[in-house]
């Protein structure tokens, strides 16, 4: 190939690949959000990643995959609301994998967090505020956050959430899988039609934990010196327990074996429920 | 019977209706404990007769209220005359903001649209009254469905499968769940899973309606 | 308010549907039983807001399974018993490990009245003496005074929302009954020295 070529291929190349790169242009916007402020982020595709800011200063860093789609932020002058929303240009019509867009997200402790995704995938590492997560198919995952409250609906997403304390947790999924590893808090309710629900750990500080499924299968993990006061019930599943439980004077049900039992576990400090109505639930000591 | 072993039996007798006959001798021999028994007696009466004296701070119906519409239990607008539930945004409270206010009267606009839309492509079998309406936990939902089916339709295929799926399970969990409330009322476990079956459905539908929206 | 027109069961219909006055007007006919009855086993105020809060919140939430059965007022009444002692028992209150709390306390349990002969209390208390003797109490003592002879539970049924057996309700409830007739003979007395 001779020089003018070459020189012309070259060029091509580059001026491709500027506009890859235009298109896959990482943009980043600062904002200040009150302490008690509210972030809410619309994304369908791609992923979300919320981490710690470092400052009181939100920031939102962002990469669309294609033009055919922009992100609008936005956020009030006293700081308490800030919207990050992505959508189709004017008269687009993107491709699923043209509407990714890929976030990442730095807040300050405390604020509250609203994140909706279709397909998005969603994770939050490490923060303390009120979290509310909503994914039709993408994978949420919630690690290190203490004492908040986090709310999560999922259609088929996989919820995962590892290391919470202190956390009031409502989960809500149709088909995704719960998996919990030491998540503890005063109130920790996952409730599933079809997904499995499983939780290793100690139910520590006392409070309240209940899971409760349709026909997925529940499977709890604990160590002796968990201290619980513990139901299990399903109307047509089987359940199963290998934890060395008291068994109680008292309880709102008759003990059936296989179908149910009750019992507590040192001074029953944590009040654990497991329901399925159809589903296996399986207890064992770790 | 002396005095310390009528005390002893006294918190298994019941004071209404008295002791046994040994019980009842010691009373009618004894004023120290006659009195005792007439105390406790009037304690239980004058306890009955507490009635409830205060209100709680109006902060508290606020909270709930909150909570309510942030769980999408209290719609504002009421029942059509074709029986659908319009859906209004939920109200935002700065200080628990979970809520989609910012785009709320976007939400409002495209909520009446999809109203006006389903309103116009409804077909009633019979008139609804506007007095005697089904909860919509049963027969308005389920006879959504296929309208939910219609507001994701624009979705990618991935996503329309998870939905109809999630649906059919949903649906399989209600009717699984109220069997078993009607084969036993008062099953409070049955009763559990058909309230948890129905939150279940509502946040398929909330979910539908905001994806829809997006 | 409920308009003089709908009746209760209506506006239970009609909150089921989402009605947000009915469940407003429901709220207003049943919050200050409801909080009276938090209040008086907890002692605290704010708590017994708090529990309030939760007893509505989780009535609305299954208001949908309501058949009527029941009044509604015992329905909603036995779910706030519920919130309240599930409440208790995640405090570690002496209600969560009943059996243990319902031994002899002898520091702060009656003295047995043997051969005294003191004035009858009958007529003798008001309404507000008896309320604060009632704060007064131990926790456990206080809480099946207020299911019994307040609010008119059984034994069985508060030995099994308690997890204890009928003897130790009885026998609490007698404790407590009798610590009532100390303060409220003490109280007496107090008022009477200082006339």
């Amino acid at each position: 190939m001779n020089l003018p070529y070459k020189t012309a291929a070259v060029s091509a190349l580059v001026v491709l690949g500027v506009t890859f790169a235009l298109a896959a242009d990482t943009h980043k916007q600062t904002f200040n959000i009150a302490p008690s402020g509210t972030m809410n982020v619309i994304n369908n595709a791609g992923s979300v990643v919320l981490r710690p800011a470092t400052g009181r200063q939100a920031s939102v860093s962002y990469t669309a995959l294609s033009d055919k789609v922009e992100t609008d932020c936005s956020s009030t002058p006293d700081g308490r609301r800030v919207e990050v929303r992505t959508h189709a240009l004017a008269g687009q019509k993107p491709t699923p994998e043209e509407s990714r867009v890929d976030y990442e997200i730095a807040v300050p402790a405390g604020v509250s967090v609203n994140i909706s995704t279709s397909t998005a995938s969603i994770t939050i590492e490490n923060l303390s505020g009120d979290f509310s997560l909503s994914s039709d198919t993408g994978q949420i995952t919630v690690t290190g956050v203490t004492n908040s409250f986090v709310h999560v609906h999922s259609l088929t997403a996989p919820v995962t959430l590892n290391n919470l304390s202190g956390v009031h947790a409502e989960i809500m999924s149709t088909s995704g899988a719960v998996q919990m590893t030491s998540v503890t808090g005063p109130k920790v309710n996952v409730s599933t039609t079809g997904g499995d629900i499983s939780y290793t750990g100690n139910f520590s500080g006392g409070g309240t934990y209940s899971l409760i499924t349709h026909n997925g299968a529940i499977s709890v993990s604990l160590p002796e010196t968990a201290s619980v006061d513990l139901s299990a019930r399903s109307i047509s599943g089987s359940v199963e327990n290998d934890f060395p439980l008291h068994d109680k004077s008292h309880t709102t049900f008759i003990p059936t074996p296989g179908r149910s039992f009750a019992g507590t576990s040192h001074t029953g400090s944590s009040w654990v429920e497991l329901q399925s109505f159809s589903g296996r639930i399986r207890v064992k000591k770790q | 019977m002396n005095c310390q072993e009528f005390q002893e039996a006294l918190p298994h007798i019941v004071l209404e209706s008295g002791g046994n006959a040994e019980e009842e001798a010691h009373l009618r021999s004894c004023p120290s404990c006659a009195i005792l028994v007439q105390d406790l007696r009037y304690i239980a009466d004058q306890a009955k007769l507490l009635l409830p004296m205060h209100d709680p701070s109006p902060r508290v119906w606020s909270n709930i209220e909150r909570s309510l519409r942030s769980e999408g239990l209290i719609r504002e607008g009421r029942m059509s005359l074709m029986g659908h539930i319009t859906l209004t945004p939920q109200m935002n409270f700065p200080s628990q903001s979970k809520s989609w206010t910012p785009l709320g009267w976007a939400i409002t606009l495209a909520a009446v649209i999809v109203s006006a839309v389903m309103l116009v492509n409804y077909h009633p079998v019979s008139p609804v009254s506007q007095e005697v309406l089904p909860s919509p936990a049963v027969s308005s939902l389920e006879g959504t469905d296929e309208q939910l089916m219609g507001q994701v339709a624009q979705q990618p295929a991935a996503v329309r499968s998870a939905y109809e799926d999630s649906l059919k399970k949903v649906n399989t969990y209600i009717a699984d769940a109220k069997k078993a409330v009607d084969e036993d009322p008062s099953d409070q476990a049955a009763q559990q899973h058909l309230m948890g079956a129905y939150d279940q459905k509502a946040m398929l539908y909330e979910m539908g309606t905001v994806r829809s929206l997006q | 308010m409920i308009s003089p027109e709908l009746s209760e069961t209506e506006a239970i219909e009609r909150a089921k549907q989402g009605d947000a006055e009915c469940f407003e007007a429901l709220y207003g006919l049943h919050k200050r039983r409801v909080y009276s009855l938090c209040l008086r086993m907890t002692g605290n105020t704010a708590e017994a807001e708090d529990l309030t809060q939760e007893a509505f919140l989780q009535l609305y939430r299954k208001i949908a399974t309501f058949r009527g059965e029941s009044a509604f007022s015992t329905w909603l009444h036995r779910l706030a018993v519920n919130v309240v002692l599930m409440h208790l028992r995640k405090k570690g209150l002496p209600e969560i490990s009943l059996d243990e709390a319902l031994e002899p306390q002898h520091e702060d349990g009656p003295r047995k009245d043997i051969g005294a002969r003191d004035n009858v209390l009958a007529g003798s208390i008001d309404r507000v003496n008896l309320e604060r003797a009632i704060e007064s109490l131990p926790p456990g003592y206080r809480i099946i005074f207020v299911l019994h002879d307040i609010e008119g539970y059984e034994h069985n049924e508060i030995a099994e929302m308690m997890g204890c057996s009928i003897g130790n309700s009885k026998s609490q409830l007698h404790k407590a009954r009798m610590k009532l007739r100390d303060l409220l003979k003490l109280s007496r007395a107090e008022r009477a020295a200082r006339r």
